[in-house]
């Protein structure tokens, strides 16, 4: 553990309060004065809006029905639209951004969107209550790729759930439409109203907001489109809860969110609520005070220095794809498998690692990788290896009103072999059953220098199979060697059954991984059996 | 053989009609409704059997926002589960009407207050305290009797032929034991429904497939006449047999709006669905096969063991696959059930013949191993000429045309003949196949239709469509029966004061529909040709472009219609009697391709080819998509979708879209899906059969054999999950 000294760029003034949200709705601003830790935004816009082309059809990022745009300026000021599950996005996470539904992609009546007209065209749509979400995950896909192809399209679809249609008519539609231009689509048309509407509201502003049941505000049918007067919509103000933590803490930045963290050891952090998400409208708990962060772009910086990878807590899967997977190719199948587009989008790094999950997707790979995690507590930091951070199940080496700031992946050597495999059911949008990470070095005579093995599923926490490893070192890199290493995997694990997977299958699988791993290492792959 | 229909519409691949409203989120499904509804959530009992001891309700009605919370203390007076008909579909759906927990999940309290976060919070502060029993959960072999009946009209029995001498006569036999298991239809849109009185009179809002039964189920549950209920579900966000009924959601809403005398909501969260809805029973499964040396099938014997809901008489039966698939000596088979302690076990698409696709073409494909035949000449080899159930005739039969044509396309030659034989790379590649059976039924239903005086034709009826493309089908029907073009025809739906129908289920929802509605126009068709100044068959008279032409004479329709106050004329259809003298069946094969992962035995399936044979095709876009979606159904149904119930308590462990796996796009491979085009004279007036379920039927049964043949493993308990690979 090293403690650096604070961040000279931290402002040690608090920001000024704004006690208002907004942003902007379809063509229209939204003002509230009122918001819950708990409102989500799939209920705003269901029941506040009426806006109920937005479906609701599990309430927790499954199926993709619920899919909307989220549009937000980047440190540049350049303006990035991504879908997202609505059902979980919190209302408190949306201040400033840019909500796009399928009302807004083309007029009551009027001619359909081209991406719509694909959907009718291909037969797309049968029972039709997924299709708003594909419209919409389609959508988004071709705001970032204007001509995407079938594995884009299915990559953008791997977060949306049909049960009439087969699915094939969807992709044929989406590899039917061409790319978007200003002048049928309106997203495209308003950019620069909306870029500058979004830079205006980066006022560098705390946002503290507290909620009564509902959310309300002012952006009604009819009313007046982008940029009309601001006149913030007065809320029920008389209707004051009381209670300390129904609350929303937006902090304004880094430093902000040390002050209000430290302040508020009880507050809940939240990037992209891909998990605190289900806590709400799955488990009905209580999650305010909330404290939103997913707006702080200095938590979303990727950098390369000193031979390591710096990722910020911020960082979206989705963000940290292309980084990562450019310098660490393993990584991008991984990557790939990780929840839907819309998880990908909004779930970040920092947060499958601050939750402490046994199953989260990336601690195992950077454990294998020997990422160091850098801890912030006010303007006391601290820096850990990852792997020292999982303690045990449920619990892991984080202080009050400490948060996870950013994490270094330290780059491996290009005669690095490196591997990550994720074990599932369901291949696609999955919760893992096993997955094993492995990172070898051999050294010229083709004995075994170093290696880090790291398994999800195996245990309550990430965990190293750190007896296989010393079963390995020093040994040549042959079938003997890894036969009879396997042994060792009875000292590092003893997996769980569950509807997932059969302790004996995760056992087995987990073996037969390094099995792989070794054969993916040889000329011929297939000289290793696997055990079945 | 139908000679009017010349194929300018029907048949057409048509887009839907409702498919720009349902692209834009502009079509209003159940809960959608611009209605100022108190919101109602459920409370869920957490014991599967026993009584309520207390209930307590005072925070919850305390609680801001509140207005009401409804128990059996104080909710609408209701008849109780299972009054009123014998029909489960018609039977009283009363609840809160004692303190009685027939199964886990059962609501036990609806709070309804303003907004849905507070009637939520509410719910939560209900409690409850019971009299547990020890619930009866799951099959019990020993304690289970013989079914009513079975799903699809069968017998519980069936005892063609002697058995036991077939049995004794055979070279070779296979004994095998499958289960099934618990399964949810888990349509995309949840149960919902918006409830309201005016008076005695009940106006409901909700997503239902059958119409007609669903007022009478109201009618029974709350003792009013049937005059006095309106039921609207225009949109069906998927159904699949979990709403052929009235649940939970509508039930509770009419009540709350009773007791409220305001307009009521009740959304069934997808967790509630998981407890409260509908579900496919688990089934265990003996089937029995004998054949001689030479590959005769000489006997088959197909025993099933499940469960019912209590007071709900329901029993799916997977015989139904061995009932007119291939000859033998003798076929008997036995369903028998009990009642327990479940949610309720209802029809899942293609009931019966889902799950007998998988276990019964899996133990052909095992006895034509034993056989030491291709499965695909075994089947051939034991093709019937008359159906092995009954004795009776086919209407059409033309299932070894579908295999033959589908082993061409897929490439059967080249099947790896010997399990485990072939890898790529680290993959171990495998090939199945099955074949495609699913009885083809009509039911009863009628239809109007209004030809207005500005050349616009309505069609009412009940019928529903659930995404199946029922708006435009019958749109193609009209237009090609009286020569209207598709934009100058509205078709009405999902109204109970229109026309009854039997609505949508068994795969005959098209075919009853289209004929009711067919008949319609060919009524239609003599009036116009009456006024038109005709004195011959108006068959003999041809409808196009809004003309009527015989010969030489030629009038408008414009002409005979400008002076009239509009014409109209109903129809009418029920299963004629070729339905009773000939076994109906649509019929198809599949074929198909896996790779299984020789480290973590994950399955790909690569490639499907299937044939189908449905009758006339009404429109070829939505006949592909139906078997597409049925096929994929077939293959998540083999190696994915599972319900794990905790028998401890009887609730389900897996409730929500993460762990309940349903396919996902990446679990779809490249589909060839190919028509044998026959219309079927004797199933209805157009020809059809149905087509909805028929894909689905043996789709599994030829990945699990698939499966078989890359890795040399069978799985009895299905799914076939990677665990069970090891």
């Amino acid at each position: 553990m090293t403690a650096n000294a604070p961040d000279p760029s931290d402002s040690a003034l608090p920001p000024p309060i704004r006690r208002t949200m907004r942003f902007l709705l379809n063509d229209r601003p939204v003002f509230l004065d009122r918001v819950a830790p708990d409102d989500t935004l799939l209920d705003f816009l269901r029941i506040e809006k009426r806006l109920t082309g937005t479906k609701e059809g599990c309430a927790e990022g499954d199926c993709g029905a619920c899919t909307v745009l989220l549009g937000t300026l980047d440190a540049q000021g350049r303006l990035h639209y991504r879908s997202a599950n609505a059902c979980i996005v919190l209302m408190g996470m949306i201040d400033g951004a840019h909500i796009v539904t399928v009302e807004h992609l083309s007029p009551r009546g009027g001619p359909l969107h081209p991406i719509q007209q694909a959907m009718v065209d291909h037969h797309g749509s049968q029972c039709g209550f997924c299709t708003p979400g594909f419209v919409m995950s389609l959508y988004g896909l071709l705001m970032r790729q204007p001509t995407p192809d079938r594995l884009a399209v299915e990559r953008a679809l791997q977060g949306n759930l049909c049960r009439c249609t087969g699915y094939a008519p969807i992709v044929r539609a989406a590899l039917s439409v061409a790319a978007l231009s200003g002048t049928d689509d309106p997203v495209l048309a308003e950019r620069p109203t909306v870029t500058k509407r979004l830079a205006e509201w980066r006022d560098g502003s705390r946002l503290e907001v507290s909620g009564h049941e509902a959310a309300s505000g002012n952006a009604e049918p009819g009313g007046a489109t982008i940029l009309p007067s601001d006149v913030p919509y007065e809320g029920d103000v008389s209707e004051s809860e009381g209670a300390s933590d129904n609350r929303i803490l937006r902090p304004a930045s880094v430093a902000d969110l040390a002050r209000l963290f430290e302040d508020n050891p009880a507050g809940r952090i939240v990037a992209g609520a891909t998990d605190v998400g289900l806590w709400v409208t799955k488990f009905m708990r209580d999650v305010g005070p909330l404290i939103p962060i997913g707006h702080l772009d200095e938590l979303r910086g990727v950098e390369e220095s000193d031979g390591a990878l710096r990722i910020g807590a911020n960082v979206s899967y989705t963000d940290a794809l292309d980084a990562l997977a450019e310098r660490i190719p393993a990584f991008a199948p991984l990557l790939w498998r990780i929840g839907g587009n819309q998880i990908r989008n909004m779930g970040t790094i920092g947060g499958n690692i601050a939750n402490g999950s046994p199953i989260g997707d990336m601690p195992p790979p950077l454990i294998a990788l020997g990422a160091m995690l850098h801890l912030r507590k006010g303007d006391a930091r601290r820096d850990l290896p990852l792997e020292d951070f999982f303690i045990e199940y449920g619990k892991q080496d984080r202080w009050d009103g400490e948060f996870v700031e950013a994490l270094s992946v330290p780059l491996p050597s290009p005669d690095a072999k490196i591997a990550f495999h994720k074990i599932s059911k369901r291949r696609d949008e999955d919760i893992t059953a096993c997955l094993g990470a492995f990172h070898l070095m051999l050294t010229d005579d083709g004995t075994v220098d170093t290696i880090r093995i790291a398994y999800g599923g195996m245990a309550g926490v990430p965990k190293r199979a750190s007896a296989v490893e010393k079963a390995l070192i020093g040994r040549p890199w042959t079938e003997d060697a890894v036969e009879s290493a396997l042994a060792a995997f009875e000292e590092d694990f003893t997996p769980l059954s569950d509807m997932r997977a059969s302790a004996d299958y995760r056992m087995l699988v987990a073996r037969n991984l390094l099995r792989r791993f070794f054969a993916d290492t040889q000329d011929d792959p297939i000289q290793t059996e696997a055990a079945q | 053989m139908n000679d009017i229909i010349k194929g300018k519409w029907i048949g057409k691949p048509l887009d839907r009609v409702d498919g720009p409203l349902k692209v834009s989120g502009a079509a209003t499904y159940a809960a959608e409704h611009d209605i100022d509804a108190a919101i109602g959530f459920i409370v869920e009992a957490t014991i599967a059997k026993g009584t309520i001891a207390s209930i307590e309700t005072a925070n919850a009605e305390a609680a801001k926002g509140v207005i009401a919370v409804l128990t059996y203390e104080n909710a609408p007076k209701m008849a109780p589960w299972g009054d009123g008909a014998d029909d489960r579909f018609e039977q009283s759906h009363g609840v809160l009407v004692d303190g009685t927990i027939r199964h886990y999940g059962q609501p036990v309290a609806l709070v309804i207050a303003e907004t849905l976060e507070q009637a939520r919070h509410a719910a939560s502060l209900v409690a409850v305290t019971y009299d547990e029993q020890a619930p009866a959960l799951g099959v019990d072999r020993a304690d289970s009797e013989l079914a009513e009946g079975l799903d699809g009209g069968f017998e519980p029995t069936n005892r063609r032929g002697d058995f036991d001498r077939a049995w004794a006569e055979s070279d070779l036999t296979v004994d095998l034991n499958y289960t099934t298991p618990h399964m949810i239809p888990a349509a995309m849109e949840p149960h919902s429904a918006i409830a309201e009185w005016d008076g005695e009179r009940l106006t409901v809002r909700n997503s239902l497939q059958v119409i007609a039964s669903g007022v009478a189920c109201l009618a029974n549950t709350f003792g009013i006449d049937e005059e006095n209920i309106r039921v609207l579900s225009p949109y069906i966000g998927g159904g699949f047999g979990s709403k052929l009924g009235q649940h939970y959601d509508t039930i509770l809403a009419a009540a709350g709006a009773k007791k409220l005398n305001r307009p009521v909501k009740v959304v069934q969260t997808r967790r509630n669905l998981f407890h409260a809805g509908p579900h496919r029973a688990r089934i265990e499964q003996r089937i029995r096969l004998g054949a001689t040396r030479d590959g005769t099938l000489k006997a088959v014997n197909f025993e099933t063991w499940s469960t019912q809901a209590i007071g709900y008489f329901y029993t799916e039966g997977p015989m139904a696959s061995a009932a007119s698939a291939y000859r033998c000596d003798a076929l008997h088979w036995t369903g028998k059930t009990r009642q327990a302690n479940e949610t309720l076990n209802d029809s899942m698409r293609a009931p019966g013949e889902a799950l007998g696709g998988v276990t019964f073409e899996a133990a052909i494909d095992e006895l034509a191993e034993k056989v030491g035949m291709d499965p695909l000449e075994f089947r051939l080899k034991n093709e019937p000429t008359e159906d092995p159930a009954s004795g009776k005739p086919f209407a059409t039969r033309d299932l070894v045309e579908c295999m033959k044509r589908g082993a061409d396309e897929f490439g059967w030659a080249d099947r790896p003949k010997e399990p485990r034989s072939r890898r790529e790379g680290r993959k171990l590649i495998g090939y199945g196949m099955a074949s495609a059976i699913r009885g083809n039924m009509m039911q009863e239903g009628s239809c109007r239709i209004d030809l207005s005086a500005g050349g616009h034709l309505t069609v009412k009826m009940d019928m529903t469509d659930i995404g199946t493309g029922t708006y435009t089908i019958l749109t193609q029907i009209a237009a090609e029966a009286l020569g209207l073009h598709p934009d100058d025809i509205t078709v009405d739906l999902a109204d109970s004061d229109n026309p009854a129908t039997a609505g949508s289920g068994g795969s005959f929802g098209a075919g009853t529909s289209g004929s009711a509605l067919w008949n319609a126009c060919i009524a239609l068709r003599e009036k116009l040709a009456r006024a038109g100044g005709f004195n011959i068959d108006p068959d003999e008279i041809d409808f196009d472009e809004g003309t009527m032409q015989a010969g030489d004479r030629a009038v408008a329709l414009a002409d005979v219609l400008k002076d009239s106050d509009g014409f109209s004329a109903e129809g009418s259809i029920k299963p004629g009697e070729e339905h009773e003298d000939y076994v109906q069946n649509s019929y198809g094969a599949h074929f198909c391709e896996v790779a299984v992962d020789m480290d973590s035995c994950e399955i790909e399936v690569r490639r499907f080819v299937s044939v189908f044979s449905a009758g006339r095709i009404l429109n070829r876009k939505t006949a592909h998509s139906q078997c597409l979606g049925g096929l994929v159904w077939g293959i998540g149904g083999a190696i994915r979708e599972e319900l794990w119930m905790d028998e401890r308590t009887g609730g389900y462990v897996n409730r929500d879209l993460a762990e309940y796996h349903v396919a996902v796009n990446r679990d779809v491979p490249k589909c060839d899906i190919i028509f044998l085009e026959n219309p079927d004279p004797k199933s209805n007036p157009i020809g059809t059969k149905g087509i909805g379920e028929l894909a689905l039927c043996g789709a599994g049964g030829a990945v699990v054999n698939a499966i078989y043949n890359a890795t040399g493993k069978r799985v009895y308990d299905l799914p076939v999950t990677l665990d069970k690979l090891l």
